[in-house]
């Protein structure tokens, strides 16, 4: 494995300790964000370092249950019973996008149980049309006027200008790296492909910059092994958040492959491409307004984002992996499903994910799935 | 459950004949366009432009009151909307895959088009968005903001929200080709206001002991607040249910005598609609419900100038109880605890509702202890009463009766 892949693989494991660590070296202050909805250009532009936010997958739920009825996404409800417990202790403030209620139920609680020096929340565009992007430019303005307070210094047009082409190199790489999934001789697994998306969540965006850069270049300089085999089965894998890389492991060993992804912490974390000689914050509001989040989007807008994958990937089923009590991407499931049916004759299937649950049962349904389509010509 | 028979206002038999009407019309009239019950600025602007409103979250509580929703809820579930998704809208979904059986209440016709709000729960523009895929009609939506520190809201929200709903009305004079009069919607607003008018001086008059009205007839009234809202017919009719509560206030005539009247309780959050003699049972046990927060805070709280109505109806949008801090919330709840003489809180923690569910057991605790009356967490769902556990509820309830000393 190369070195890059091992220092993801560390940074996503062991997130706040990593993010201590980085703190205590470049001293700079650190905001949490959710979902790839927010330009973190932004924070980065204030000299700040953004971390978008995920709960570690080993802590059982306690201390959230005072506050978090259990019909509540488990993700969110570890997220915040791991705040309770000091484990996001390098976080000075946090942004919140509106999406679900349990994350704005966040933005309303974090003040009152761990105030930080800085909570803000953004209100995101649901429906694309020039009055809601002035409205996203103006509530984008808003947050940088926020920050700007925050730090007690400008955001110049300069830095935010650099943070927007180093965040859209970064994009482009990560791009680049999945695109890889479509090969007959895939440089990386599923696990690898997580590893680096998530560690650029964690990670200065310069450093994994370059990682992402040197990882690829190595893979050019290198003949890959041949790891698909002919009849191996190509997935689109659509969730809200797939966090828990068990998950991946069962695809891989039921002997399918994700060529590509529909997730919040995967490829839709990369979609915005920012144009970079207009006026900054309008060019963010406009490229981030059409992150195709399940909260945020439509579904006619959902199914082409997904459509485009399956048609560009040669994909042979997708799966739907969604956590549960996730109004969201529940409700978007049965018109996605039909929608794919009618236009592309693939099956789909839901499973249902939760956080630190059993993956018997959903290993026996992945395994059927995959064996479905085995049974056709693939 | 045995519950006294009690005289209820007259009034309930006004509503129940403006809530026939109202689905005789969703049946008859056209064009007729389904829409939101929360914040809902469309609702006005519909009746200024002919359009008959239908409200599928009246009708699923409607459905609950008449125990159909497990039918309905279980036919939207064997259309993959699995069990945590909202009871309003698999009722709604169950409803719009069945195609046989007498639809309770005679039901509510089709669509020919769809008027979306965004001040409502966040996951009401999937709902929305997913009937609009299903009936291919289509589907016009004020995307306004949420306004989490009302103290502090940008200038610039107004104005937002003023140029969606200005929008919206240039979609539908489109899509249906007419013209909506200004002076219509003139009317329309100026006949919300009023309704909204009464409607506060009907909360005021609950402060008083006893109580002239339950939980069960104010929550009858919210029909006409938010269902009939821009219709001279619905600001008559609050104005007469303001007249005969004030009557009863000022005969001291209340739901429960002034000797019966023990306690004053807070119901937290929406009723369970499929178990509303459960109001009945407080009230044998000398309870009253004078306010709950769905009442008092939702709907009915912004007063709108009729001669600047875009202005009026896009504050509506950027107010009510969905658009608040926590903090200002919890602020409310002890301010009117107090002014209403409350002296113990039922909270629904309904599973359906989440925008009305999180930040409950926060409040929960804060009341107990800044306040030191007691508060009694019930599990539930507004609509689904296949996941009601009865006994567990009744025992629950006798305990927290017990120690209110009822």
């Amino acid at each position: 494995m190369h070195r890059n892949l091992k220092k993801m693989a560390e940074a996503v494991q062991k997130a706040p300790a990593v993010l201590q660590d980085i703190k205590n070296q470049n001293k700079k202050k650190m905001i949490g964000y959710f979902f790839p909805v927010f330009p973190a250009e932004i924070i980065y532009a204030a000299g700040l370092h953004p971390v978008q936010l995920y709960p570690g997958l080993q802590e059982p739920i306690t201390l959230a249950d005072d506050h978090l009825q259990l019909y509540l996404c488990a993700y969110l409800r570890a997220q915040w019973d791991q705040i309770l417990k000091g484990k996001h202790d390098y976080l000075d403030g946090t942004i919140i996008p509106r999406s679900c209620e349990a994350v704005t139920f966040l933005y309303q609680t974090w003040k009152r149980h761990n105030p930080f020096d800085f909570v803000d929340y953004v209100n995101i565009p649901w429906k694309k049309s020039a009055n809601t992007i002035r409205f996203f430019t103006k509530e984008l303005q808003r947050v940088k006027n926020n920050l700007e307070a925050f730090v007690h210094g400008k955001i110049t047009t300069n830095a935010l200008s650099d943070a927007i082409m180093l965040f859209n190199q970064n994009r482009s790489l990560l791009r680049k790296a999945c695109e890889l999934r479509n090969t007959r001789n895939p440089p990386f697994s599923a696990l690898d492909t997580f590893n680096m998306v998530m560690s650029g969540f964690v990670l200065d965006k310069k450093e994994h910059t370059q990682m992402m850069t040197e990882l690829l270049r190595h893979v050019e300089e290198t003949a890959a092994p041949t790891t698909l085999e002919p009849l191996t089965v190509r997935l689109l894998l659509s969730g809200g958040c797939v966090l828990d890389t068990r998950l991946l492991d069962i695809i891989s060993s039921a002997g399918a492959m994700v060529v590509a992804d529909d997730f919040n912490n995967g490829a839709r974390s990369f979609q915005p491409i920012v144009p970079e000689n207009e006026a900054p914050v309008e060019s963010l509001a406009r490229a981030y307004a059409i992150v195709p989040c399940g909260f945020n989007t439509a579904i006619g807008d959902r199914f082409s984002f997904m459509a485009n994958a399956i048609s560009q990937h040669s994909v042979d089923g997708v799966l739907f992996a969604i956590n549960r009590n996730c109004e969201t991407e529940k409700f978007d499931y049965p018109v996605l499903a039909r929608k794919i049916m009618e236009r592309f004759k693939i099956p789909t299937m839901l499973i249902e994910t939760d956080y630190l649950c059993a993956m018997g049962s959903m290993q026996t349904r992945v395994e059927a799935f995959v064996e479905m389509m085995r049974g056709k010509d693939i | 459950m045995e519950i006294k028979k009690r005289e209820r206002p007259a009034f309930n038999r006004d509503i129940a004949a403006a809530m026939k009407k109202h689905y005789s019309d969703t049946r008859s009239r056209k064009p007729l366009a389904h829409t939101l019950m929360s914040s809902n600025p469309l609702i006005e602007v519909a009746y200024a432009a002919g359009i008959q409103p239908a409200f599928p979250e009246n009708y699923a509580c409607v459905c609950a009151a008449r125990h159909a929703s497990p039918t309905y809820c279980s036919n939207a579930e064997s259309h993959h909307y699995t069990q945590d998704l909202c009871s309003y809208c698999r009722n709604n979904l169950g409803y719009t895959h069945s195609h046989d059986g007498e639809p309770v209440n005679g039901g509510i016709g089709d669509p020919d088009l769809f008027l979306m709000t965004s001040s409502a729960c966040s996951h009401y523009f999937k709902w929305w968005d997913t009937l609009h895929e299903i009936h291919q009609k289509p589907l016009v939506f004020v995307n306004t903001p949420r306004v989490m520190e009302p103290s502090n809201r940008p200038d610039f929200y107004v104005d937002f929200a003023q140029e969606e709903i200005r929008a919206a009305i240039g979609e539908i004079e489109t899509i249906l080709n007419i013209s909506i009069s200004p002076d219509r919607l003139v009317r329309a607003v100026y006949q919300s206001d009023k309704t909204v008018k009464y409607w506060q001086k009907l909360l005021e008059l609950q402060k008083c002991i006893p109580a002239p009205l339950g939980l069960s007839d104010l929550s009858n009234a919210l029909f006409v607040l938010i269902v009939l809202a821009g219709t001279r017919e619905g600001a008559d009719l609050m104005e007469k249910i303001y007249r005969e509560t004030s009557r009863r206030a000022a005969e001291g005539m209340g739901i429960l005598d002034r000797n019966e009247e023990k306690h004053r309780l807070l119901w937290l959050n929406i009723p369970f609609w499929y178990n509303l003699k459960i109001l009945g049972y407080f009230e044998n046990r000398g309870c009253v419900f004078p306010m709950s927060d769905y009442c008092q805070y939702i709907w009915g709280v912004t007063r709108m100038d009729s001669e600047n109505p875009l202005e009026g109806l896009a504050r509506k949008s950027l107010e009510g109880e969905l658009n608040t801090s926590l903090d200002d919330h919890i602020h409310l709840l002890i301010r009117d605890i107090q002014a209403y003489h409350i002296d113990g809180v039922v909270a629904h923690s309904n599973r359906s509702c989440r925008v009305l569910s999180v930040g409950l057991l926060d409040a929960a605790n804060i009341i107990r202890e800044e306040l030191n009356i007691p508060v009694l967490v019930l599990d539930g769902d507004h609509a689904d009463e296949r996941v009601y556990a009865e006994a567990e509820t009744m025992t629950r309830i006798d305990t927290f009766l017990e120690m209110l000393g009822g």
